[in-house]
Order: structure tokens, then C-alpha cells, then sequence
């Protein structure tokens, strides 16, 4: 063989296919659902979404078996990507995301005439490219992902087409999308030239691999265009998580999106935003913490502050999550930078990811409730609709009452324990004015979640006005979506009297 | 004349880089923001591509496909979505495409 031969063997053997059989297995699947709609008569359509439902399940319990596989603290593919027991949670984290988003999918898409099978198609696409996202170890595998999540996006949210407002909801998240994009990108590109720069000294070959590039940012600690290129960087991964300034987009996007298509940005996007975001903010960025930490911490206090102060006045249940969310985006910002730094807590990676999965178990719960109540149009889900949940429909009330509790963060739920958890850290790494700030911001958000707790279980409905619009019928709770929703709101209750070995299991590095 | 030299690339992408944000944020016509976002992608790969150069590595060369296949699927997204809009609303102007509202 000749050397250049040689050199490819070795890079091929390098590529370690087994690593990401959990994203192959999604690509195969999402083939799968568009040759069976080919392939299978009309009447069999309706098992195609169970057969997604069924495959992520099963991708999600081979995950979980092989949790500590062989590959893991390695990088494979020529370390674009990296193996971190972080990088496993979060790929489950994504699966379980993705498994809620078609269970919810189920009961939105049935009031509504649309092709069903291609959003399942593109809800697998971007699950596999969000658990590519979490272990991406080099800024092409980041890029490349980050896009392909944002652009399956683009079209979930704009996937009512027949409904003007899940269009312009469309249109609006692609523009600020591309240009939180082309910010990224040009951070990136600003990087790539300083760091690869041979008139500087720790400058590296491979100056897009994560490790390089820390390598450079050491050795260069006040470099000006390395500066410029980390606010980029960090701005672009902002405006995913829906951190202030970069949240402008957030109230429009989330009421017009299909309601599935809301649960997985507002869950989904986000997760993956901190994913990324605490690999280079930790890692990547690490001798940039001068820098890193005030930005960080600047966008966390106003974020918390503007989120609960915006959604007090939402009476469109849409805007008021989406806005309620972009409160909950800076009490994991403050996580963040509780784990950075000299002063860093040991706990503060493991409470980000704890607060992840409280967020993700009490927001799908209250995302489940709004499937149901909502109407035949997506958008228009206010406050009124809830009058009377109570009556009609105790189970949804309960639900509801247990997912907007735990997002309010009352004691014995889970999402009290994911707050209490970020506090002890932001406390021992000293940003104790955010923490007052936060305090304020707890109060303010339980005076909106409980007043949407209040339309549901204390007021009566009485037709509005002059134009006496009948409310939108509620759907009946099936099978699958009622042990779902079943399983969300115990889980809530029990991950907030017991964390022990989840506690344990997330608080690796 | 001299030739270009590297701050040369990197303050022409910068200023079309401007151009592009500037446009997005300021410009009321959906097509003019769009150009104005490719604007913005052609700022990077154009500090790649002079970056890619003078440090003599080819990272930055074949990051530029990455990003013209981006670029590409975004804007078939982008137009389908203005095409599907213009048949509902009869307009593409941004200060007129505000139905979402609390």
C-alpha cells in the first residue's frame, strides 16, 4: 500500500460507525416513514406516526443499555466528534424530547388537514442533528448540525400552511434564524483566522477542533479578533436559547408554530443551545472567562428580569409559555456561569442538566393540556379557553395544575428542586446580586402561572363579547397521550422528593 | 498598486458583513432581507476562503461548501415560505406581515 493509502485506511478505521448508531438508526427510521407511506395502502397510514413512536422508543432503550459504551471520553470521525458522558445524557434527553413531540403530534395533527407523515419525517431528521449537536468536538460538525436543526425548524414552524399565522411565524424565525446564522458563522470564521495564524504563537493546523483552538485561546489571552469572534460566537448560540437581547423572536414564533412544533423549540432549541454552550463556555473558551463570565452573567440577570416581566401581561397561553420559557433559558444561564471560573461549583453542570429535565417533564405536561384544549386554529389559545377545564375535564386540569406548579417551582415538584439546585451553585460562585434579582423574578412568574392555574379550575365560561366566538371543543384524552401525560405529571412529583441517583448520574463531567 | 493584503479581506468582509446585518434589521422588504442575509454569509466565507490562504491550511476552503450548501437549503425554505405567504396575504413587506399579536 501506498502511504496516502495507508493514511486513508487509518482515517477510515478512525470513523468508529458504531459511536453514532443511535443518530443512524433516526436516519433510517425517517427513510422508513416516507417508504411506507409509498408502499402501504391508504388505511394503514394512520400506524405510520406509532411506527416512529415505536422506533424512538426502542432507539431511546438501546441508548440508555449502552450508556457507558466503549467510545466514550474518545473522539471519533477525526475528532469531529466527542463521546462525553454529557454528550450521552444529553442525546437522551433529545430522544425523550422527540418521542413527546409525536405523541403530541398525534392529537394536534388530527385537527388539521395536512400531509402527517413528512413532519414526523422531519422531527427524526433534527433529533438526530440535535444529538450530533451535543457531542460535536470541531466547528464544521457544529455549523453543519446547528443548520440542519434550523432549517428542518423553519419548515415545522411554517407547517400549517394553510394558516397565515404558522406562515409569517415561519418567515419571522427564518430571518432572525439566518441571522443569528451568519453571526455564528462569521464568529467562527474570525476564530478559524486568528487562531490558525502562524505570526502567533500556540497557533494550530487544526485551528477549528475544539481542543486547538483552546490550546490558542491560552496561549493569546487578550487577543482582540479572538475576542470579537467569542461575542459572536455566543451571541449566535444566544439567540437559540432565547437569551436577552437576542429573545425578539421568541413571543411571535411560539404562538404561531404548530403546538408540537412550540414544545420541541421551546424544549428542544433551547437544551440544545445550552448543550453547546457549556462545551464551549467551559471548555473551549475557558481562558476567556474575563470576558465570558460578565457577558454571561449580564444576559442571565436581564433575561430572567424581561422574560417574567413580558409574560405578565400575555393573555395568549402561547406567548405567555414561550415568553415564561425565556425566564427559565436565565435561570439555566445563571447555571452556566455558576460552573465556570475559578470560583466554579463542583454541582453546577449537573444542575443545568437536572434543570433541563424538570423543564422538559413540566413543560410537556402543560404542552400535552394545550394540544387538547386547543382549537382547529393553532394560534389563537388564550387564557378564556381554560375557563371551566376543571369541571369538564379533571384529568387535564390536574395535569396542568402539576406542570404550571412545577414551572413556578413550588416545593415538593421537581422544577422547585431544579431551581434550588442552580441557586446553591450561583450562591458559592458569588453572583449573589443575580441571585436577588432571580428571587424577584420567582415571585413574578407565580403570579402568571397561578393566574392560568385560576382560569381553569375558578372561572365559568361565558362567551365573549359582542361577537359570542363558541369555544373550541376539547379532545378526548387517547390512550397514548393519557399515560404520557399520566407519566409526566408523576414524574414532576417524584423527581422532586427524590433525585438520588438521576442527581448523581447528571453531576459527571 | 499593491497587491491585497490580508487586513484588506478581512475589512472588506467586515464591512459587507455590516451591510448585511444592517439591511436585516433596517430594510422592510422580505426579498431585500434576504439578500441582505446572504450578504451576511458571503462576508464569512469570503474572511475563510483569505484566512484559508494566508495561513495555508485548507479548513477554511472546504468549510465554504459547508456553507454554500446552507446557504442553498435555507433559501429553498426561505422562498417557499415567501411564495406560500404571498398567496394568502398579497404582500411581502414586514411592517404589513403582523397578524401575531397578544
Amino acid at each position: 500500500m501506498t502511504p496516502e493509502l495507508v493514511k486513508v485506511a487509518a482515517a477510515a478505521a478512525d470513523n468508529q460507525w458504531g459511536a453514532i448508531f443511535p443518530e443512524l438508526m433516526l436516519a433510517c427510521l425517517a427513510l422508513a416513514l416516507l417508504v411506507l407511506e409509498i408502499a402501504l395502502p391508504k388505511k394503514l397510514h394512520v400506524y405510520i406516526p406509532d411506527f416512529a413512536l415505536a422506533g424512538l422508543v426502542g432507539t431511546l432503550a438501546g441508548l440508555i443499555v449502552n450508556f457507558n459504551s466503549a467510545t466514550l471520553g474518545h473522539e471519533t470521525f477525526n475528532a469531529l466528534l466527542r463521546h462525553s458522558p454529557g454528550g450521552q445524557v444529553m442525546r437522551a434527553f433529545f430522544l425523550l424530547v422527540a418521542i413527546l413531540v409525536c405523541v403530541l403530534a398525534r392529537v394536534s395533527l388530527a385537527k388539521q388537514k395536512m400531509p402527517r407523515i413528512e413532519f414526523y419525517h422531519i422531527v427524526l431528521v433534527i433529533t438526530g442533528a440535535l444529538m450530533l449537536l451535543a457531542q460535536s468536538n470541531h466547528f464544521v460538525m457544529l455549523f453543519v448540525a446547528l443548520e440542519t436543526v434550523t432549517i428542518g425548524f423553519y419548515i415545522l414552524v411554517g407547517y400549517f400552511r394553510q394558516q397565515s399565522a404558522s406562515l409569517e411565524a415561519g418567515l419571522k424565525y427564518l430571518i432572525m434564524g439566518a441571522l443569528s446564522s451568519g453571526m455564528l458563522l462569521f464568529g467562527i470564521s474570525l476564530l478559524y483566522g486568528v487562531a490558525g495564524n502562524s505570526a502567533l504563537a500556540g497557533h494550530s493546523a487544526n485551528a477549528l477542533h475544539y481542543a486547538s483552538l483552546a490550546q490558542f485561546l491560552v496561549a493569546n489571552p487578550h487577543n482582540f479578533l479572538a475576542s470579537a469572534g467569542i461575542v459572536l460566537v455566543l451571541a449566535g448560540v444566544a439567540f437559540k436559547i432565547g437569551a436577552f437581547p437576542f429573545q425578539i423572536w421568541v413571543p411571535d414564533v411560539y404562538q404561531g408554530a404548530p403546538t408540537p412544533v412550540t414544545a420541541f423549540l421551546a424544549v428542544g432549541s433551547k437544551a440544545a443551545g445550552f448543550a453547546v454552550l457549556l462545551v464551549l463556555a467551559r471548555d473551549v473558551f475557558a481562558s476567556y472567562d474575563w470576558l465570558v463570565i460578565p457577558v454571561l452573567t449580564a444576559m442571565a440577570a436581564a433575561t430572567i428580569l424581561f422574560g417574567n416581566i413580558a409574560a405578565l401581561t400575555q393573555h395568549n397561553v402561547k406567548r405567555l409559555i414561550g415568553l415564561s420559557g425565556v425566564s427559565h433559558a436565565g435561570f439555566l444561564l445563571l447555571g452556566v456561569v455558576a460552573s465556570m471560573g475559578p470560583a466554579a461549583h463542583v454541582n453546577a453542570t449537573g444542575a443545568v442538566y437536572f434543570y433541563l429535565f424538570a423543564y422538559l417533564i413540566a413543560s410537556f405536561a402543560v404542552f400535552g393540556v394545550m394540544a387538547h384544549v386547543a382549537g382547529a386554529d393553532d394560534s389563537d389559545q388564550t387564557l378564556d379557553h381554560y375557563a371551566g377545564l376543571a369541571k369538564d375535564n379533571p384529568f387535564l386540569a390536574t395535569i396542568l395544575a402539576v406542570g404550571l406548579g412545577s414551572l413556578a417551582g413550588i416545593p415538593p415538584l421537581a422544577g422547585f428542586m431544579g431551581k434550588f439546585f442552580i441557586f446553591i451553585a450561583a450562591f458559592d460562585a458569588g453572583a449573589r446580586w443575580v441571585l436577588a434579582l432571580a428571587a424577584v423574578g420567582v415571585v413574578i412568574s407565580i403570579y402568571y402561572y397561578f393566574g392560568w392555574i385560576k382560569a381553569a379550575f375558578f372561572k365559568v365560561w361565558t362567551p365573549s363579547g359582542e361577537d359570542n366566538v363558541p369555544r373550541p371543543a376539547r379532545t378526548p384524552v387517547d390512550m397514548v397521550s393519557g399515560v404520557a401525560l399520566c407519566l409526566l405529571a408523576m414524574a414532576s412529583i417524584f423527581l422532586g422528593f427524590y433525585q438520588g441517583p438521576l442527581g448523581q448520574w447528571m453531576s459527571v463531567k | 498598486m499593491n497587491p491585497a493584503t490580508l487586513n484588506d479581506y478581512v475589512l472588506l468582509s467586515a464591512l459587507l458583513f455590516a451591510i448585511g446585518f444592517f439591511g436585516v434589521l433596517l430594510r422592510r422588504n422580505t426579498l431585500v432581507v434576504f439578500m441582505s442575509l446572504e450578504l451576511m454569509l458571503i462576508a464569512s466565507t469570503l474572511a475563510l476562503v483569505a484566512f484559508s490562504r494566508h495561513n495555508g491550511t485548507n479548513d477554511g476552503n472546504v468549510f465554504v461548501f459547508f456553507i454554500f450548501t446552507v446557504a442553498a437549503a435555507e433559501v429553498a425554505v426561505g422562498l417557499a415560505l415567501i411564495v406560500a405567504l404571498f398567496r394568502k396575504r398579497h404582500t411581502i413587506q414586514l411592517n404589513e406581515l403582523n397578524s401575531l399579536k397578544n
